[in-house]
Parts: structure tokens; sequence; C-alpha cells
């Protein structure tokens, strides 16, 4: 019996901290702990490029948000310039009417409204409906807290200053909730467009 | 007498180690991977083992509980192999501090369990070690996605790459373990 016991309990605890066996990193457990989809998107203001003050909510539309920060050595661009192809897979019947692409940069020391404009521009001067945007009067803390609500993680490693961070794209509807989350480094943009095509039709 | 000053002498030396491993270097072995996962680690796992070596050698434990503390001993592995957990003790002080604890435990329990434990339990257990070890190897050399976000994908290669060597040796050890325990139970024959 006690074997048994010992294997119950270790089973347990384990079973208990991988979200049933379904979380074994700190990314996908950020993102299970904020709960299951459909779920509100946290609150939260942001500043546009082009110095517009938004909340998501006013934007009754979807919208397909992502997150970044500028001084990136190497995941963020790639997982940009998917969402560059993703974009331009869609057309203007869709985009941007229903559909807003959004692009958050959390590295509130180092971005500002000058770096993200100049990005932007790396992507085109045609992309209405795309934005690059920045919280809004936003302490790191409080944007910390927003980040785990939304099931994003992100940490700075002190010694080279490099932000590891979730790449997950968070489909929001017009009712400001989370619907769908896509993992690009393992969906491609194709897949990608077509369930938010399905997602935007129904 | 002498004995006394041994056991003195010898618990300074694993306090005084322990003191270097958790506390004074602790942010050297947290600065990569290969440092917290392939040294830090297993110095407290063999700390653990070499206190047991030293003071635990007469303990007698019935089968049931040595299994029990295997399966413990096992578990303590698996969880602090977890790339969430490896972040949560890079992250935070306290819960590295847990991991070390749990590693010195689990190390000074499978010396007397080891010692006692039937020898088909004790292959078992070693095989089980060697093939996590290797398993855990190519899971972090296979995947090209990041998978701790204190750490870097080269030094998640780098892991991955000395844990399977450190897997196939681990491997060979119980290789002889086995033939040496056929050995003796034939000469019993």
């Amino acid at each position: 019996m006690i074997p048994i016991f010992s294997l119950l309990i270790c089973t347990s605890v384990i079973w208990k901290w991988t979200y049933g066996f379904s979380a074994f990193t700190i990314f996908s457990y950020t993102l299970k702990s904020a709960g299951s989809t459909p779920r509100d998107f946290p609150e939260m203001k942001f500043i546009s490029q082009d110095e517009k003050i938004f909340e998501l909510k006013e934007k009754k539309k979807y919208v397909l948000v992502n997150f970044v920060y500028l001084n990136c050595p190497y995941v963020c661009h790639k997982v940009n310039n998917q969402i560059e192809e993703i974009y331009h897979l869609f057309d203007s019947t869709m985009v941007p009417s229903q559909l807003e692409f959004l692009t958050i940069s959390f590295d509130l020391k180092n971005d500002d409204l000058v770096k993200i404009k100049r990005y932007r521009e790396r992507f085109g001067t045609d992309i209405n409906g795309w934005s690059f945007a920045l919280p809004y009067q936003s302490d790191q803390k409080t944007f910390n807290r927003f980040l785990i609500q939304a099931g994003i993680w992100k940490y700075q490693i002190p010694a080279n200053g490099v932000i590891n961070h979730s790449v997950y794209l968070l489909l929001i509807n017009p009712k400001n909730k989370i619907v769908k989350i896509f993992d690009p480094a393992r969906e491609n943009s194709q897949a990608i467009t077509s369930q938010i095509k399905s997602c935007v039709k129904n | 007498m002498r004995q006394k000053l041994t056991n003195t002498i010898f618990i300074l030396i694993i306090v005084v180690l322990c003191w270097l491993i958790s506390f004074a270097f602790n942010d050297w072995f947290c600065a990569t991977m290969p440092r917290h996962q392939l040294l830090q680690l297993p110095a407290m796992l063999i700390l653990g083992f070499f206190t047991g070596w030293q003071f635990l050698k007469k303990l007698k434990l019935e089968m049931h509980w040595g299994i029990s503390l295997l399966i413990f001993v096992m578990a303590s592995l698996i969880f602090w192999m977890l790339p969430h957990s490896i972040d949560a003790a890079v992250i935070d002080n306290r819960f590295n501090l847990l991991m070390l604890i749990n590693m010195f435990v689990a190390g000074l329990l499978t010396f007397p369990v080891l010692r006692n434990i039937i020898f088909e339990i004790r292959i078992l257990f070693l095989g089980m070690v060697a093939v996590m070890s290797i398993a855990t190897g190519i899971a972090l050399i296979s995947f090209n996605l990041l998978l701790c976000s204190a750490f870097n994908i080269e030094q998640q290669k780098e892991t991955g790459a000395v844990l399977i060597k450190a897997g196939i040796a681990f491997f060979f050890f119980t290789l002889y373990v086995f033939f040496r325990g056929i050995g003796k139970h034939r000469s019993y024959e």
C-alpha cells in the first residue's frame, strides 16, 4: 500500500504542477492559468504609433494581438514577419473593417512612439489596419499584471537584458473576449488565416 | 572519539559545500542552463548521497519503504527536469532553495535504499534514471523552441547534448552493476 500511496502523491504533485500533464513550460502554464477561451481580454489603455489612445473594447471588431519588443534579437521579428504574411492573406473587405492587427511592445524602458513608428514602416507604408502600440500611462507592475491576465509570460534575463516571452497571437472578438490563441511557432500562416476567417465569418 | 571527530569534520565539509552551492555561487550556477541543471542540481544530489553513505549505512528499510522512497527520488528528478520547474527555480530564490533541499534529501535517501533494496529493483531504478536522462536530453536538443524563459536555446541544446552523454554513461554503469550482481548471484549458487 505504501508504494502506491507514494506514487499517487508524487503523480498528483506533477499532475497539479503541469495542469494535468498539459503545461510543461512556463509559457503554456501562464496561458492555462489565465483560463480557457473565450475569456475577457484584460483592460488596458494603449497608445498607437499615431499617438491615438484607445482601449481594445472600443474597437468593436476582431483584433489579432501579439507582443514584441524592438531590441529582440530574433523571435519577435520572425513572428512579425509571419504576421505580415498573415496580414497580406486578407483582402480589404475584411481588414480593417472587420479585423485589425495590433502589435504591442512590452519593453516600457527602451521602446517609445518614435521607435515603434519607425519599426512599423519596415513592414511597408500601406498596412492600414495594423497598428503598433505601447501601454498608455502604465507602470511596469500594472503592465506585468495585465500580461499575466492575458496569458502572456515574459522574463528579462538580468545578465543581458534579453526578454524571453510567449509568442502567442490572441484573437479578440468584438465583445472584447479572447476567442482563439495561435502559436506561430507551431502553426503556419495559412492555417492561422483560415481559422481567423472562419471566426470572423461566424 | 576518533569517529566523532571524523563525523564532525564530515558534517562541516558538507555544510560548507552546501552553503557554497546554494548561496555563495548560486547566481553563477543560475546564469546558464548547463550550470544549473548539470552542476548545481547533481552536486546537491551527490552531497546528499555521500551524507547518506557516511551516516545512514546501518539504516535498514523494509522493501515497501525502499520502493516508496525510490518513487519519491524518481519523481523529484522528473519534477526538476520540467522546464516550468527550472524556470521557477531560476526566477524565485525560494523555489531554488526548495529544489536544492529536495535534491539533497533525494541523494541522502538514495544511498541506504539502494544498499538494502533487492537487486532487480536496484537495476530497474538505475536503468530508469539512465533512460530518463537520455529522453530529457533528446527532448531538449530536438525542440527548436525555447522551453525555459530564463535561458536561451543554445544553452538548452548544450544541456540536452550533455544529458544524453551522461545518460549513456549511466546506462553503462547500470550494465556494470547488473553483470557484477549477476556474477555475485552465480557465485552463491
